[in-house]
């Protein structure tokens, strides 16, 4: 009961005029700067941070956390359309969110990946609200030898991505895990392949590359097909008005879909480093890995689009947890939220929550409202967005590479980064074109320099001992689980589907 | 009577402190042709570094205070120049040598970057202008350690090597622990993170002994007992962090700081670096500057013109002595 009167006090803040128009701004913006490709919500909160200098503490922090989860709604769009992730949690998005859009599923795809979102963000948000203090514990158990381990399941996931081709599938992981070694070694402080240039030193950004493969890759493939030459030509079929919502089939063959990834989207956000892309990615394997049907994935399975949707935005809501709780923030976009809170003379940490109850329990409010704006806002503006895809391609094409390249350019102002870019549009055509995976090569650009840091601080910690993994709990809870999702699941999958077949047989 | 001889005092006063004011003004004016700053041209402000972060609440704390209290008289224009750490920003400026109008804030980066990369640039180079504040780095354990103080943590450190998190390793997170363990006698394992959010994680999960970090960051964990302080680096303790003892205070003081100070272009005018210096002066003195400074627990080390020139070359050359001596840069 005593959650129930606080989420209510919270309403009761976050419910004023000003603050539902504060509250509305930072959706649209969050869903456009998730719609503009390289552009993510941490870049965008840190550009309108200046703004609310000025503001009232609890109208602003609405607003940067709408914008953060808001463009969890928007980046989809583009991965849906144009086969462009519009932010990083959006790349597993493309993978069967495009080819739906391919086979002319453009529109049930939008309302799904909205109502997905916003079912994600919305058990996420139910999840803090009953929670919190229970989670925070989880975030606080995470040291280096947990990241270690994290970063092997997700390297499961590669055997997922690698696809039917395995020899090109892992030379297209070598190749991210190698892009994955430039900049400073974190530990010894030297320069790897930076060449001297100031640029690299922080290593190679996975957004500039997953653009450049994916986005551009399918834009130079479009105009190799000659797709610019047809008058109305488009990769993207979409005519029939009577296609626009999802099929009962699209409802009840995701419904534990949603279920699922709720959940392991919010405990994978929960802890502080791993965020919304590494949920997206793991939600995206891990329901491949218990489907029925895995072989449809990458041709444009719902629920290969639902999975990562729901996780995503699940995460966004779980790294408020370590923010709210420790004062530690999970992802890019909650330290810029962190930065405000000291920027407001706040002081985040433990005490935060109860210190400053108000604008802890208006945010949570806030965020259940959020969510439900973004849902209204997404279906009314997705006949907006599929008129996009009318455009002939001979147009849309170019703007696609010149959006692309002032999105990329604009986040960091680097050239380098732009120019790796199209260096990996180009490559990304080429992998298209000879059946490489461009996904398992972002999937190991992400996980490599992470899973390498975390192995050598632990072992620098252990002073070179591995016994470090059994001896601290929360490492053995979590080789536990990838024991079980390697070995256990497979099998019952197996014993389900001979079961199934048994029963066709016998009928 | 008296009233009017009181009057007649302060106007005299104030006629006396414009004409002393004036008069340098007036020879400088003959001398250079134009005075410093011309109000017609714009102040190209430099922020080498994205919205939000350090470098940018202080160049605009400070653009704040220039503008409350007309102390500038054009127009400001503030630009962020983000990229390669700072490389990007302060690369503009070296750029301009010689333009008067063309300034920028500092940061740790701005020595530790020309230390990492090839960049055009020292942080010599630049017309100095002042050193405002320092940050410090404060020394924690985990709340429930059985470490309650600095003597106790030497003693468990001089019987078996302890580790310490920081964030980077050219950076002034792993020189403090460093030379405080050469002085305090005691060796250490240093463990690099990317931010201080992994860091302190880690030291909350009790993967690590101790961490070093900007005390304003951690304060939050501080006051609720999850984090416990037991040293700090500047020269004096902020308020914040009463009772714990600064690294001076043991004896062990290692004259390290990360620097916060205003840059002017490469040979800049003499009167511009003089007239920045004696603005900078009241900008210190102002309220709003010591409201800054507390909310980001900063140590206000103040050095001006030269003075700051010679700061920043012997931390520039404390840093790579100790990076080299570890093998960190060539």
């Amino acid at each position: 009961m005593d959650i129930f009167s606080d989420l209510m006090m919270g309403l009761s803040v976050a419910i004023t005029p000003i603050n539902m128009v504060y509250l509305l701004v930072g959706a649209m913006v969050g869903m456009i700067v998730g719609v503009i490709p390289g552009f993510g919500p941490s870049a965008g909160l840190a550009i309108l941070l200046p703004i609310t200098f000025g503001m009232d503490p609890i109208g602003a922090i609405m607003m940067l956390a709408a914008i953060y989860y808001g463009a969890m709604y928007g980046g989809t769009i583009t991965s849906i359309l144009l086969n462009t992730p519009g932010e990083s949690a959006t790349v597993a998005s493309t993978f069967d969110g495009f080819p739906l859009a391919k086979k002319g599923r453009a529109g049930p795809a939008l309302v799904m990946q909205a109502v997905a979102s916003f079912v994600g963000g919305t058990v996420g948000v139910i999840l803090i609200t009953v929670l919190a203090p229970l989670f925070a514990q989880v975030s606080r158990s995470f040291g280096p030898p947990e990241y270690f381990l994290l970063a092997m399941m997700g390297m499961l996931t590669l055997i997922v991505m690698i696809g039917s081709n395995w020899k090109l599938g892992l030379l297209s992981a070598l190749i991210g895990f190698a892009l994955g070694t430039v900049g400073v070694d974190l530990e010894t402080g030297q320069g790897r392949y930076t060449f001297g240039s100031a640029e690299l030193i922080g290593g190679i950004y996975f957004i500039p590359i997953a653009i450049g493969l994916f986005g551009l890759g399918e834009l130079f493939y479009a105009f190799y097909q000659g797709l610019h030459k047809t008058g109305t030509g488009s990769i993207v079929q979409y005519d029939k008005e009577e296609r626009f919502w999802p099929t009962a089939q699209d409802w009840i063959s995701t419904r534990m879909t949603m279920a699922r990834h709720s959940v392991l989207g919010f405990v994978v956000g929960v802890i502080p480093g791993a965020g919304a892309t590494i949920a997206s990615l793991m939600a995206y394997s891990t329901e491949r890995s218990i489907s029925k049907n895995p072989e449809k994935f990458g041709k444009g399975e719902m629920a290969g689009l639902v999975a990562p949707e729901t996780a995503n935005n699940a995460a966004s809501s779980g790294a408020m947890i370590p923010l709210l709780t420790l004062g530690i923030p999970g992802s890019a976009s909650t330290a810029v939220l962190l930065a405000a809170f000291l920027l407001w003379g706040l002081r985040p940490g433990p005490l935060f929550m109860e210190q400053n109850p108000e604008l802890a329990w208006g945010l949570i409010a806030s965020m259940y409202l959020g969510n439900m704006a973004l849902l209204t806002i997404s279906i009314f503006a997705i006949p907006l967005f599929v008129k996009l895809i009318k455009v002939p391609y001979r147009i849309l094409g170019p703007t696609v590479l010149v959006i692309c390249t002032l999105g990329t350019f604009s986040v960091n102002a680097s050239f380098v980064e732009t120019y790796l870019m199209f260096g990996a549009g180009i490559a990304g055509f080429f992998m298209r074109l000879y059946g490489f995976s461009p996904a398992a090569l972002v999937l190991a650009l992400v996980l490599g320099p992470l899973a390498e840091e975390a192995l050598r601080q632990t072992l620098t910690i252990s002073r070179g001992s591995f016994g470090i993994f059994i001896d601290r709990p929360a490492s053995l809870s979590i080789i536990g689980v990838t024991i079980a999702l390697v070995v256990l699941l497979p099998l019952l999958n197996r014993f389900g589907k001979s079961a199934g077949d048994a029963e066709k047989a016998g009928t | 009577m008296t009233i009017s001889m009181k009057l007649d005092g302060a106007w005299l006063r104030a006629a006396a402190f414009a004409t002393v004011l004036s008069v340098p003004a007036l020879l400088a004016g003959s001398a250079v042709a134009e005075d410093y700053p011309s109000p017609d041209e714009t102040l190209d402000w430099t922020i080498a570094f994205g919205p939000g972060g350090g470098n940018d609440i202080m160049a605009r704390t400070i653009i704040d205070i220039l503008n409350k209290y007309d102390l500038y008289p054009g127009d400001i224009s503030a630009e962020n120049r983000a990229g390669g750490s700072g490389a990007v920003g302060w690369g503009y400026l070296f750029g301009q040598a010689g333009n008067a109008y063309g300034i920028s804030t500092t940061s740790g980066s701005f020595v530790t970057t020309p230390l990492q990369a090839d960049t055009p640039w020292q942080p010599e180079d630049f017309t100095p202008v002042a050193l405002l504040a320092t940050d410090d780095l404060v020394l924690v354990v985990n709340g429930s350690s059985e470490i309650q103080n600095i003597e106790e943590f030497i003693a468990m450190a001089k019987e078996s090597p302890v580790n310490i998190g920081g964030t980077g390793t050219v950076n002034v997170d792993f020189i403090v622990p460093t030379l405080f363990a050469q002085r305090a006698g005691f060796e250490f394992d240093y463990v690099s993170f990317n931010s201080m959010a992994d860091q302190t994680t880690a030291l909350l999960s009790d993967a690590l002994d101790a961490m070093v970090g900007n005390p304003g960051e951690i304060l939050g964990l501080i006051d609720s007992g999850e984090l416990r302080p037991l040293v700090f680096s500047g020269q004096s303790t902020p308020a914040a962090l009463e009772g714990v003892p600064t690294m001076g205070d043991l004896g062990y003081d290692i004259g390290v700081s990360m620097p916060r100070g205003l840059i002017l272009t490469p040979g800049a005018p003499k009167e511009a670096q003089e007239w920045w210096i004696a603005t900078m002066q009241q900008v210190v003195e102002t309220p709003e500057w010591d409201e800054y400074i507390e909310k980001n627990t900063l140590t206000p080390t103040v050095l001006y013109g030269e003075e700051f020139r010679e700061f920043l070359a012997s931390t520039k050359s404390g840093f790579s002595e100790v990076l080299r001596s570890v093998g960190a840069i060539d």
